[in-house]
């Protein structure tokens, strides 16, 4: 019996691993290995190298399957490169990068994250080499530090609401009309407000700073958001999910990208504003390291991510275009230029990794939130 | 085993223990991280984190879980096990595969099912709210995240105490049942107590998983900010902006310096373990106890606690893998979907997530348990400072929460030269979890080994056959019940473990886990359930097949 039940098992294990021995992916076009429209014919010496590397590390805090279709595009084009995408939260990219870099036994060709702060204090580290990418024409002047810290992305922090449970009337369109909602209707709104948690959450932290550079009343908003007791996160997926439920109606700062995907999904839950006194743009940096093991593979990449192709293929899932020549099919679109305020990629982000300021502002927040 | 290759076996383990723990305690002295050329000794990291308030509310709630969960878990875990495994309880082999379901789900997941059925806007508290017009229960609260984490840690008493329990003769139940001692008199003043060691260790181990609780209250601790000693590493990092390792392993420090007096307690405590031997040379069968009209406040108590602790995540998590929205306002029947598992099968890697979860954790499992019965033989009776040594450094790898031990054991793999060129297979990852979950898989294979009487090898020495095979043909068969029941845990608990793994997993190597938390990462919330309902399907399948294959190869 016992034997025949091993057969099963292993019969059963047999066939799986078939499957999966079989590739995803097969196409992959002959003309496919051509210099890009437009790009400087000394860069079929780069395609050349990079087929010769044949692999690509790229350590990245996007979800795999948001991307699928954006490696898969890259695959087809260079398919004699082999691609392995590793994701991770941001702060283990962080440190498994570091180690790596110090043990010098290879680390990832191309580091991709949403944790802008912590990817330029790597690239002012001198982990990063420079690559002038070919598509620089198309990108905005703060997307692109010292040609080795490019913004990818322009993704909107938005405020979520609950559609079946905040009135018409009361959404708000401004920072303003949210702070003055929650003061008017503290009671109503209590312990239904949600954000990131500065003192727990690095993007959160990142966001609030930034609001408070762009707008002098934002602690008149926090103050307002304590007093309704809002409740604050770590994470997108437990603030999310708890608007789509009514366990809270209103979400402060979002990334915007999340909160439309899942507005797609579930339009009859979810509603986004992007507020049009100011709306806070987010960027995934993306840098190759100086100890990259496939450089010229890398700079495919990037590149590859910058093209109309690699951006279009983000845009279809709600990660707006960095490209200024793409801005119409962004979540953005209808925003006047003069409101939207991108976080620059630059020394800037360095500001709060100073630990006494950091210590400070996270002082002021407390205050804040406490009414005092 | 003779005497030089059980010290070859403990100095091993020996190594493999304190290089992480070692790099760790090494790390909280420096001013940077190890690696870098120009760091320093200083006390500074301690200066830090024993002035941060944070870090003793931290410590506080911590050992007030802890305290609260171990409190909870060992007595309902070890009546539990007394009732599956002694009493002719109805349908007790249909119970026993339920009892483990909140083992096997990963916490994050069901803390999550947990808000779905029981939060503010719950499935639930919704239903409950129509009929009271308030709901009687918050499920943010502290107390309510210790009774939670008090009865999802049952199923771990419960596979200590039955472990044990089933190699035990019935004659002194028989005995005790005879002079007329009720049943429940039975389990307290009889059969819990020749068990004694096995709830002793598991006491002291969920006491310990306690202090390490992660995914428990990321979630639930989420909305009121309620830190934990896992979680107060979140929220060090963030507060300087980037990962300061020193600080990180100040942390851990102090756990060991928990840890360490709590296994001189466990050890006093097990003094006289020889009191509690019951496999003899005699033979005896097991009869179960009869327990007549107490069959009904058991049933009451195991249906209660498997409605409480299962089916209210389960049913929810499942629930919300169904559905598009969820909550007040939203007719469920509106919003049924299949759209998450179409999703689901274009997910990138997913079945070699799946594939690689499964092989790590039948075959890797069945490896490790091997490991862990080496191990235990080495220590088999005998008396030296070398077992003392060793049940110190069984809990030490434990004291570091999964994070920082996946760090730990990362690091080591990637600074030691012969290590480097495993660090991205599926050994490495084996690696790791086998010595994270060192404590649990010893504890059970010694709980079983605890129980031999020694005339049974002391008789094989006397006729002449040799110590190893003493242990192969006498000792091995013998705990045979308890190696597999160990091996049943280890598969669950590497089934489910992530974080040990994190920076260990690349492209190729990843597991279930790892999708799941990059997924919660990210609010696709919808996939994660589906996964997860996945996962659970799964390995209900993976315990039906083996019990009905149980039931056949006993007769």
């Amino acid at each position: 019996m016992s034997r025949k039940f091993a057969l099963l098992v292993a019969t059963a294990l047999t066939a799986v691993s078939l499957t999966i021995t079989v590739p995803g992916l097969t196409a992959g076009t002959a003309q496919a290995q051509s210099v890009p429209a437009g790009y400087d014919p000394s860069y079929a010496k780069i395609i050349e190298a990079a087929n010769q590397e044949g692999a690509l590390s790229i350590y990245s805090a996007t979800d795999a399957s948001a991307v699928s279709e954006l490696l898969k595009g890259f695959e087809a084009l260079y398919p004699k490169i082999k691609l392995e995408y590793a994701d991770q939260n941001s702060t283990e990219m962080y440190n498994r990068f570091i180690s790596e870099a110090a043990a010098n036994t290879g680390t990832a060709d191309l580091m991709w994250s949403s944790a802008m702060d912590l990817q330029i204090k790597l690239v002012n580290d001198g982990y990063a080499q420079p690559y002038a990418t070919q598509e620089s024409k198309a990108l905005p002047a703060w997307a692109n530090w010292k040609n080795e810290a490019y913004g990818t992305t322009a993704e909107p922090i938005v405020f979520a609401y609950n559609k079946r449970l905040v009135p018409e009337a009361d959404v708000p369109k401004t920072h303003a009309d949210l702070a003055k909602l929650l003061t008017a209707k503290a009671d109503a709104y209590k312990g239904k407000v949600t954000s990131y948690d500065p003192e727990r959450s690095g993007v959160g932290f990142l966001y609030i700073t930034q609001d408070a550079q762009a707008n002098s009343n934002t602690w008149d908003l926090v103050k307002a958001m304590g007093q309704t007791g809002v409740k604050l996160y770590t994470s997108s997926g437990a603030m999310i999910e708890r608007l789509t439920s009514g366990e809270h109606t209103i979400g402060y700062n979002m990334i915007g990208s999340y909160v439309l995907e899942r507005q797609k999904k579930d339009p009859t839950s979810i509603g986004v504003v992007l507020p049009n006194d100011y709306t806070i743009v987010m960027s995934r940096i993306a840098f190759i390291p100086k100890a990259a093991r496939h450089p010229n593979a890398a700079k495919l990449f990037l590149d590859y991510l910058l093209s109309k192709q690699g951006q279009e293929a983000m845009v279809a899932r709600y990660m707006g275009s960095i490209r200024t020549d793409l801005t119409h099919i962004n979540p953005t679109a209808d925003l006047p230029e003069s409101m939207l305020r991108p976080i620059q990629v630059g020394p800037e982000l360095l500001t709060y990794l100073d630990q006494a300021k950091r210590l400070k502002f996270l002082k002021d927040w407390q205050k804040s939130l406490q009414g005092k | 085993m003779n005497r030089a290759t059980r010290i070859a076996v403990i100095v091993a383990m020996a190594i493999a223990v304190l290089a992480p723990i070692g790099l760790v305690v090494y790390q909280s002295f420096l001013d940077g991280p190890f690696f870098q050329p120009k760091t320093a000794f200083t006390l500074s990291a301690y200066d830090f984190v024993l002035d941060d308030e944070d870090f003793f509310d931290a410590l506080w709630n911590s050992a007030v879980i802890a305290f609260g969960m171990t409190a909870i878990a060992v007595p309902v875990g070890a009546i539990l096990a007394f009732l599956m495994v002694r009493t002719d309880l109805p349908g007790r082999r249909w119970i026993e595969p339920v009892i483990l379901v909140p083992m096997f789900v990963s916490s994050v997941v069901l803390a999550f099912g947990f808000v779905v059925s029981l939060g503010p806007a719950g499935i639930v508290s919704l239903w409950v709210k129509s009929w009271l017009g308030t709901i009687p229960w918050y499920l943010y609260s502290k107390w309510m995240l210790i009774v939670i984490a008090g009865l999802t840690h049952v199923p771990h008493v419960f596979l200590y105490t039955s472990s044990g329990l089933r190699s035990l003769g019935s004659d002194v139940e028989e005995a005790a049942r005879m002079t007329g001692a009720g049943p429940l008199r039975v389990a307290l003043t009889v059969s819990l107590p020749m068990v004694m060691p096995n709830i002793l260790y598991a006491a002291v181990l969920v006491f310990f998983l306690g202090f390490e609780l992660f995914g428990l209250p990321l979630v639930l601790g989420d909305p009121e900010g309620i830190l934990v000693l896992a979680t107060y590493l979140y929220k060090l990092t963030n507060k300087l902006g980037t990962p300061s390792y020193q600080l990180m392993a100040v942390v851990v420090v102090s756990i060991i310096c928990i840890a360490l007096p709590l296994v001189a307690l466990q050890r006093h405590l097990l003094r006289t373990a020889n009191r509690y031997v019951s496999v003899k040379g005699k033979a005896s069968a097991q009869k179960p106890v009869t327990i007549g009209f107490w069959r009904w406040p058991a049933v009451a108590l195991i249906v209660c606690w498997l409605a409480f602790t299962v089916v209210v995540p389960i049913s929810g998590l499942i629930l919300r893998a169904f559905v598009s929205s969820w909550g007040e306002g939203v007719q469920l029947s509106q919003v049924l979907t299949l759209d998450h598992f179409r999703e689901l099968m274009h997910f990138p890697n997913l079945v070699r997530g799946i594939v690689n979860t499964l092989l790590i954790a039948s075959v890797g499992g069945a490896l490790s348990v091997g490991v862990y019965t080496v191990l235990n033989l080495a220590a088999h009776r005998w008396q030296s400072g070398w077992t003392r040594l060793m049940d110190y450094l069984v809990l030490l790898p434990r004291a570091m929460p999964g994070l920082v031990a996946g760090l730990a054991i990362f690091w080591v793999f990637l600074f030691t030269p012969f290590l480097s060129p495993m660090r991205q297979t599926m050994i490495a990852i084996w690696v790791a979890y086998t010595l994270v979950w060192l404590a649990y898989g010893m504890r059970l294979v010694s709980g079983a080994l605890l129980q031999i009487g020694p005339e049974l090898e002391e008789a094989g020495r006397v006729v002449g056959a040799s110590a190893g095979r003493v242990s192969r043909d006498l000792t091995l068969p013998l705990i045979k019940v308890g190696l597999i029941s160990s091996w049943l845990l280890i598969f669950i608990t590497f089934m489910r473990e992530y974080s040990t793994g994190v920076y260990l997993l690349s492209p190729g190597t990843e597991v279930i886990g790892s999708l799941l938390v990059s997924l919660w990462g990210s609010g696709a919330v919808d996939l994660v359930t589906a996964l997860s309902t996945v996962n659970i399907a799964m390995i209900g399948c993976g315990l039906l097949l083996m019990s009905l294959f149980g039931k056949r190869s006993h007769g």
